[in-house]
């Protein structure tokens, strides 16, 4: 059957059906007998992608949804909207949602195995879920892992319940796929991206992400377009002819070989084309650090602080010194030591990355690389400046940006430090025009003793303890992202991960790595030892069916939300880049059994005993700072903390934290009842970093010393404790990646080839599903449209590739790597680099009691692997382009 | 008055946002969408791109829908739209085939969204009205118009693609934008003369 074919029968009704549902103890609650004939508008906040700020309003008549649409006079979407918001209520009515807390009876766990589920009342699953939670917790809280994903990004109360329960082994679905934090947090204090300014810049390299368009991110859209309208040039360097590509110049590229392309444009910039700026590398980076062989900084024995050459005195000096001039290149004895400039040891090494060299890999043509790196460096007008709100800044309209395409795999972090260190060269880091990062708006940037920029968020290294306290291993991976796939090693292999405790529950809120990390069958293997598993759920997705009980959830319709507006990825402009703002989404009435999150933690909370009190639920949410936006998130500030020892409501606790928001001016709930959002702009000098810290007054890092340092601790603490990096048997693959200066290395599928698996599998979330939040896939308005786009659920190859295959359009092949295989209809593109199979967005797998829709079109995932040789040392990073055979299917039709 | 659109195909970036739109305002039942989104490749390795080209009803000038309606069913107003009055359409199907922008469909069958799992409350309320065997099409959301808001379609767009105003009006936003863009119809040759034009930024 065709793909079209496929989705029709499933997406078809029965014939003429225009009767209500069969009858069925699942009815939609009946709507209030008031709303007859009433028509009503609610505030709304859309949520489905992982921006997830776009307003909406919700129409409602007779007590009925009947629209959902962008909110025209709401920032940051002015009344735009895209497909999946225009689509929301479908998911609020969704037949296959979990209507009824249910518990198993069936003690057999698997995909397609009926759990047999019994309907209890409220009482009984909270009592069940928390006496299963309470054994765990008497034995060892840490027992528990909570996996929290996009699925669910409106609670407030989670990480409260988890340090209230004791446990440290909260994790995040979303993130083993996409660790493309840690060398913004250490370059530019920037979390969770690095972000283009679209409103001056005129050069855009964009490499392994999307700008908007491709995954269907509104404010990004908004900007991109509004940039490329403007002449913006945007170059696309990836391996696939994406949206975004098509609007710019698209520079095909071998899948998974981003670092050694980087390491060639840095190349070019170093060696051939040598203009730099010379100015903000001096003063603004550690590029003139003098050091010494052994690799460290060479030390100024007074004030024990790096030394520069000073050339006109001839001599070193800390670098807080008065300088009359600084040398960028150099080597120079210091106290009996032959040192170095950083610049001088990065342009070392860099020596042999050339074009040339960097073809065989990548097959992208040297007079391309050269061309690029060009054109980078005579958009970026070095020494030019621009006023904003009549405070002078360096102006350097380009930027290069990476991310999980790029990231995701050995050697990934070097990519992402190679994209900061051509940016660095021309001197656009946190200044107008070029390349941002979204976080927290402040002085964050402030300087270390060492002058360098204070490492945040990811980049603070997590502390080593042996036994690892944590089923994540962030005592191995100390610049880790989120980490189930560690988890899920620590269950499957703990002797091998030291994990000194048994893992034994999972509670689930919103995050789904059966379907969306890699090796299903391994999460199933592992949901199956565990003695107790729990999910907050929405439909029956593959955690839920392998649950013991079910505490069904709210649609995204259905919440209350108050939430902060969140930090721009991907991109900034004028429309926002001033913004502080609280949203509102206002919730309709409720369809089913079901209960809103938070209230659910803290029922079960409460049973447990750990809601009220000193170090309880309430406690730990007085003290928790939001982990992105810090204090301008909504936190319980002063007089507004909450009295722990007694009960409030969700209303309550959104009020005092809108009350406690330092820019709310004393409103409160009700006031933001009233349009739907409160704002307060700030100039917009205000958003580039370099405002808090200009001129000399920081330094990015160029030679990264603290990479180093946290590999030398590592090493230094695997030796005092006599063991091995687990699972991982040559020591160097792992420290190989912990060097100051980033150097090429290979990741585990790049000599797929030599053993068979010739081509290179990629992937990419799409605009009709993105991050797949709420059952997207399952949606029947996005299904029909999806369905007949040519590049939705289907394998893709290029026509050179297919035909060296024998393969035709249409036909069902097989996708295989070493770690699993998948089928699908197979669609000959043009889009495609010959090395590349596209097998784009999120489909496939589901269970026996999913909708239909979810089992349809290839589960990229299942090609990919939890075994640590395939990571990132330094992120723990998951390799999404592993390498694969294409074959047809034997016996398909 | 003669209400058109412009379309920039050099902003659209092929989301759907429109078509979702489209089907939100007026509740088509499965199968039936007033607006599509064309999506084709141009171009060969290494040279290709997405391309994308939005369809709404064309509301011709010319309506081939109007020529062979045999009730007088279609009709044009005077500020351009073309409509269907439902109470005289037979059902013939003349106009779905006749059209040649596929922009007319019939209510033929009204399925379910999730199919034999239930209909929703949401079809129960916004399809009850709907006339089995008509032809329905995209009426460029009159009732949003009437209201001075624009259609869904147009107020969606995420990358701001799409403008609507009177192309009578030479000096309004969409009459500029043909002109200086040199705006195009799709099937020109036909002569149906669309109110939908195309421009490439």
């Amino acid at each position: 059957m065709s793909k079209k074919g496929q989705y029709e029968k499933v997406l078809k009704g029965m014939k003429g059906s225009q009767e209500p549902s069969p009858p069925s103890p699942y009815s939609w609650k009946e709507a209030e007998p008031g709303s007859a004939g009433e028509k009503k508008t609610l505030f709304g906040l859309c949520r489905a992608c992982m921006q997830g700020d776009c307003a909406t309003l919700v129409h409602l008549e007779d007590g009925v949804v009947v629209k959902v649409e962008g909110n025209p006079g709401a920032p940051p979407n002015w009344g735009t909207l895209c497909p999946k918001g225009n689509a929301e209520i479908m998911g609020l009515y969704n037949p296959y949602r979990i209507k009824t807390p249910m518990i198993r009876t069936n003690p057999v766990k698997g995909l397609d195995v009926d759990p047999m589920w019994k309907e209890v009342t409220w009482d009984e699953a909270l009592d069940y879920a928390a006496e299963g939670l309470r054994k765990v917790r008497e034995k060892d809280p840490r027992g528990l892992v909570i996996c929290e994903g996009w699925g669910q990004r409106d609670t407030i109360l989670r990480r409260a319940f988890g340090h209230a329960f004791g446990t440290p082994n909260e994790t995040g679905s979303h993130g083993p796929l996409c660790t493309v934090h840690y060398p913004s947090c250490l370059v530019h204090a920037g979390y969770p991206v690095a972000i283009v300014d679209l409103e001056h810049c005129q050069y855009h390299i964009t490499m392994g992400r999307s700008l908007g368009p491709n995954f269907g991110v509104v404010p990004g859209m908004r900007r991109f377009s509004r940039a490329i309208a403007r002449g913006m040039k945007l170059v696309v360097v990836d391996p696939r002819s994406s949206y975004e590509a098509s609007k710019g110049e698209w520079v095909p590229i071998r899948p998974g070989t981003d670092l050694a392309f980087l390491l060639a444009m840095a190349h070019v910039m170093l060696h051939e084309i040598k203009v730099f700026d010379e100015w903000f590398l001096k003063n603004r980076t550690n590029a003139p650090y003098l050091i010494t062989p052994q690799g460290e900084y060479c030390r100024d024995p007074d004030t024990h602080k790096p030394m520069m050459w000073d050339p006109i005195e001839n001599r070193a000096k800390p670098y807080t010194a008065e300088f009359k001039e600084i040398a960028l290149s150099g080597a120079y004895t210091v106290n009996g030591a032959s040192c170095r400039t950083a610049f001088d040891l990065v342009k070392e090494e860099f020596a042999k990355y050339t074009p040339e060299w960097a073809e065989a890999i990548t097959t992208v043509p040297p007079k391309t690389v050269r061309r690029l790196a060009k054109e980078f460096v005579e958009h970026a007008r070095i020494g030019s400046f621009i006023e904003i709100d009549g405070f002078t800044f360096p102006f350097r309209p380009v930027s290069l940006n990476v991310e999980r395409n790029v990231t995701n795999r050995r050697g990934g972090t070097y990519a992402d430090f190679v994209g900061k260190i051509i940016n660095l060269l021309v001197g656009n880091i946190e200044v107008p025009g070029g390349c941002l990062s979204c976080s927290f708006r402040g002085p964050i940037m402030r300087p270390t003793e060492d002058g360098t920029v204070t490492p945040d968020y990811e980049a603070i290294p997590k502390p080593f303890a042996f036994p690892p306290e944590r089923a994540t291993l962030q005592e191995f991976y100390p610049h880790q992202h989120t980490a189930p796939h560690m988890v899920l090693n620590s269950i499957l292999y703990p002797e091998k991960c030291y994990l000194p405790y048994r893992l034994d529950a999972w509670l689930t809120v919103g995050g789904n790595p059966i379907r969306q990390n890699a090796q299903p069958e391994k999460y199933v293997e592992a949901f199956k030892k565990l003695s107790f598993a729990v999910t907050i759920a929405f439909h029956m997705d593959e955690p839920a069916i392998l649950s013991d009980v079910l505490l069904p959830e709210h649609s995204a319709l259905e919440r209350l939300r108050v939430a902060p507006f969140y930090l721009q990825h991907q991109s900034i402009d004028d429309e926002v880049s001033g913004l502080k703002m609280i949203q509102l989404r206002e919730p309709v009435p409720t369809l089913f059994n079901t209960k809103n999150v938070d209230d659910i933690f803290m029922e079960l909370a409460e049973r447990l005993g750990i809601l009220y009190g000193e170090g309880g639920l309430y406690d730990h949410l007085n003290r928790a700072i939001d982990w992105v936006d810090k204090t301008d998130g909504l936190n319980m500030n002063a007089e507004w903390k909450l009295d722990i020892n007694r009960k409030y409501t969700l209303d309550e606790i959104f009020d005092r934290q809108v009350r406690g928001w330092p820019y709310s001016n004393g409103k409160g709930l009700e006031d933001l009842r009233k349009k739907g959002y409160i704002e307060y702009w700030k100039p917009r000098k205000e958003f580039y970093l370099y405002y808090y810290h200009p001129g000399n007054q920081t330094r990015h890092p160029l030679y990264l010393m603290g990479l180093k340092q946290v590999g030398d601790r590592l090493r230094e603490n695997l030796a005092k404790h006599n063991v091995s990096f687990p699972m991982i048997d040559d020591m160097e693959y792992v420290f190989d990646l912990y060097r100051p200066i980033p150097h090429w290395v290979e990741s585990s599928e790049f000599r797929g080839p030599d053993r068979g698996y010739d081509l290179w599998a990629i992937n990419w979330k799409t605009p009709y599903i993105a991050n797949d939040a709420g059952n997207l896939t399952g949606n029947p308005w996005l299904a029909e449209i999806y369905a007949k786009d040519p590049w939705e659920s289907v394998i893709l190859l290029n026509p050179a590739t297919a035909a060296r295959k024998k393969l035709k359009d249409g036909e069902i092949v097989v996708v295989e790597s070493r770690y699993g295989r998948i089928e699908g209809r197979l669609r000959i593109s043009e889009l495609f680099h010959p090395d590349a199979v596209g097998v784009g967005g999120s489909y496939g797998l589901g269970t026996c009691q999913s909708n239909p829709l979810n089992r349809l079109g290839p589960n990229f995932n299942a090609l990919l692997s939890i075994d640590p040789i395939t990571f990132d040392a330094v992120s723990g990073g998951q390799d999404t382009a592993p390498a694969v055979k294409v074959y047809r299917k034997e016996g398909a039709r | 008055m003669r209400y058109g659109m412009v379309i920039d195909l050099k902003r659209c970036v092929g989301c759907n946002s429109c078509t979702v739109a489209c089907r939100a305002e007026n509740g088509t039942p499965p199968g039936i969408l007033y607006h599509r989104v064309e999506k084709y490749e141009s171009g060969k390795y290494p040279a290709a791109r997405m391309q994308f080209r939005p369809i709404p009803c064309m509301h011709c000038q010319e309506p081939a829908c109007l020529e062979v309606c045999p009730t007088g069913a279609t009709y044009r107003r005077e500020d351009g739209i073309v409509l269907v009055d439902h109470n005289k359409c037979m059902g013939c199907r003349y106009c779905v085939l006749a059209c040649p922008y596929q922009a007319r469909h019939a209510l033929r069958r009204i399925n379910n969204y999730y199919g034999p799992a239930g209909r929703t409350p949401y079809e129960m309320l916004r399809q009850k009205d709907l006339d089995k065997g008509t032809a329905v099409k995209c009426d460029f959301c009159v009732d949003r118009l009437e209201k001075g808001r624009l259609p869904a379609c147009v107020e969606t767009c995420p990358s701001q693609a799409r403008y609507f105003g009177d192309l009578d009006d030479p000096e309004s936003e969409v009459s500029v934008l043909i002109a200086v863009h040199r705006g195009t119809v799709l099937r020109e040759e036909l002569g149906t003369k669309p109110s939908v034009y195309y421009i490439n930024g």
